[in-house]
């Protein structure tokens, strides 16, 4: 279960969901991080797919992931697109989960966080729906 | 039978805002500027417009009213052709891309001589709207794009990566920027040409940290147009020309993160790249006289100029600073100025980066000109160098 922070205001970039990924979004809203792994060749893949990546099986199933991982790189934007400008500036990162996966996503510190350090996803709960984001920890 | 394939001709625009705003009562439009310089690019090859077979256009910015633009230029140019009349699409790669696709139908003897070209009017569209379509281009848009990454951010990223991994720093990367200003300042075709100092550089509003404005590439229209023909038409022209020598190309099959992770710095893609066309050319980086890469900000010529082989590993900021990548040093890059102050009409900057080479290899880079160059090399790229278009070029004087 991740920790969660309310936000309020809506989403600037509502991300689409579709039959398959609701599971992803709703999950999240509930404080579950989770994504899909191969039945066959068992490898995760992330963002979610309705399909193996690696070995392009359509046998994939929900598991949930740890929401830990190590921070690899991170960005301050200032010079934001329309939509985010009452955000700016604001902190963006790439972090290695710990099951081995790569992602990107803000990041929640208010100072520059050194790179390599361990960090937890949180779930950003904004009015219209949720978003996450790292944290170090 | 395949043909070999030169650049015999080529003329620019100079990088500027040439757009007018949409309510402007008098427009600069994207027709009749290239037009212009078509015609300078024939006249550069010496030869006549009736020899034309193939048009190869680099797809222009959305704000383009006019579309289908290729087939509109065939018309107002009166241009018909036998090989192909097509534009093409690929996000800072496109230009690179058009350029390949002319090289082809030349290789494969569909034409003699084969334009490739284009025109990217952007700069009145105000950045904050500009970036609502960019940030779709450079990322997943349902699991980046809500969370404000921008095309930048992903190159400010490696920024990151690398002062951390190689104890760089801010000040090695910003030398990138005074060393392009300084060669900007002999280049007549370039946007920025009052040289720079470091200080003024560091000084600068933070766009994406570690980078400020200085460090990442202003917004500016270009237009270009390279003339390709079947090198025994360039021999028998009895002008000096350019003929392309290697050719490499690598996609990672990730888009901008590798979600199996990667050693992001490495830019693999520039790598294979950058190998495939050592080894088309049958030379290695040693032999390369001076190198135009697509490398949007400072961190990226530094990290495009290791992955293919012309400075070590983890040195190249450092490098740069010693002068070693300046005219007058042992490998210069971006003698244009680079896409930081030559500018960056990004659906056309790979035309510029030929285009520098052409000059180059030819002799005639006047105040720049890298003595006795013989060997040229360019790069393109889409995402974060995710995948990696590379050219080995070599003057025939």
């Amino acid at each position: 279960m991740l920790a969660s922070q309310v936000i309020d205001r809506i989403r600037a970039f509502p991300p689409r969901m579709t039959e398959f990924t609701k599971q992803f979004w709703w999950g999240l809203a509930s404080g579950d991080f989770q994504t899909t792994r191969c039945d066959g060749c068992e490898r995760l893949t992330f963002p979610p797919k309705p399909f193996c990546p690696h070995c392009w099986s359509e046998g994939v199933r929900w598991v949930p992931l740890s929401g830990r991982g190590k921070l690899y790189s991170q960005t301050v934007v200032h010079a934001a697109p329309m939509v985010f400008q009452e955000e700016t500036p604001y902190r963006v990162g790439i972090v290695d989960l710990d099951e081995g996966l790569r992602i990107a996503t803000r990041v929640l510190s208010e100072t520059e966080p050194r790179l390599d350090t361990a960090v937890e996803i949180v779930v950003l709960q904004y009015r219209d729906g949720p978003l996450f984001a790292a944290r170090p920890l | 039978m395949t043909h070999n394939v030169a650049i015999l001709g080529a003329a620019v625009l100079p990088v500027a805002k040439w757009q007018k705003p949409r309510d402007a009562d008098v427009q600069v439009l994207e027709h009749e500027t290239l037009a212009k310089v078509v015609i300078a690019a024939m006249a550069d090859a010496g030869l006549d417009k009736s020899e034309i077979s193939s048009l190869v256009f680099a797809q222009p910015r959305p704000y383009t009213q006019q579309k289908y633009f290729a087939t509109f230029i065939a018309n107002y140019l009166r241009l018909p052709c036998t090989g192909t009349v097509q534009e093409v699409l690929g996000n800072g790669m496109t230009a690179a891309l058009a350029f390949e696709a002319a090289a082809n139908d030349i290789r494969l003897g569909k034409s003699q001589v084969a334009l490739a070209l284009g025109i990217n009017f952007e700069s009145a569209v105000p950045a904050v709207e500009h970036m609502m379509n960019s940030m779709k281009a450079t990322g997943d848009v349902d699991f980046h794009a809500p969370f404000g990454f921008t095309p930048i951010s992903w190159y400010a990223m490696d920024a990151a990566r690398y002062i951390y991994e190689f104890s760089s720093s801010r000040e090695e990367l910003a030398s990138v920027s005074v060393k392009n200003r300084r060669h900007a300042s002999l280049n007549p075709i370039a946007q920025f040409r009052k040289p720079i100092t470091l200080n003024e550089v560091l000084a600068q509003k933070p766009i994406v940290d570690p980078l400020g404005l200085y460090e990442v590439p202003p917004r500016g229209d270009g237009a270009a147009c390279l003339v390709m023909v079947d090198e025994e038409i360039a021999k028998v022209s009895g002008k000096p020309y350019v003929r392309v020598r290697g050719r490499g190309f690598f996609h990672e099959g990730a888009h901008q993160i590798n979600e199996v992770p990667n050693d992001m710095i490495a830019l693999v893609s520039a790598q294979r790249a950058g190998q495939a066309a050592y080894s088309e050319a049958g030379v290695t980086a040693d032999d390369i006289d001076l190198a135009e890469l697509y490398a949007p900000c400072t961190i990226i010529e530094v990290l495009a100029s290791e992955a293919l082989g012309l400075v070590p590993r983890g040195q190249g900021a450092r490098l740069c600073a010693e002068g070693v990548t300046s005219l007058g040093g042992r490998i210069p890059i971006a003698t244009s100025g680079g896409l930081q102050s030559r500018g960056h009409p990004a659906h056309v900057t790979p035309f510029y980066s030929f285009f520098e080479l052409k000059e180059q290899l030819t002799g005639r880079a006047g105040e720049r000109q890298v003595k006795g160059a013989r060997l040229g090399v360019t790069s393109a790229e889409l995402g974060n160098y995710n995948a990696a278009l590379v050219h080995v070029l070599e003057g025939v004087q």
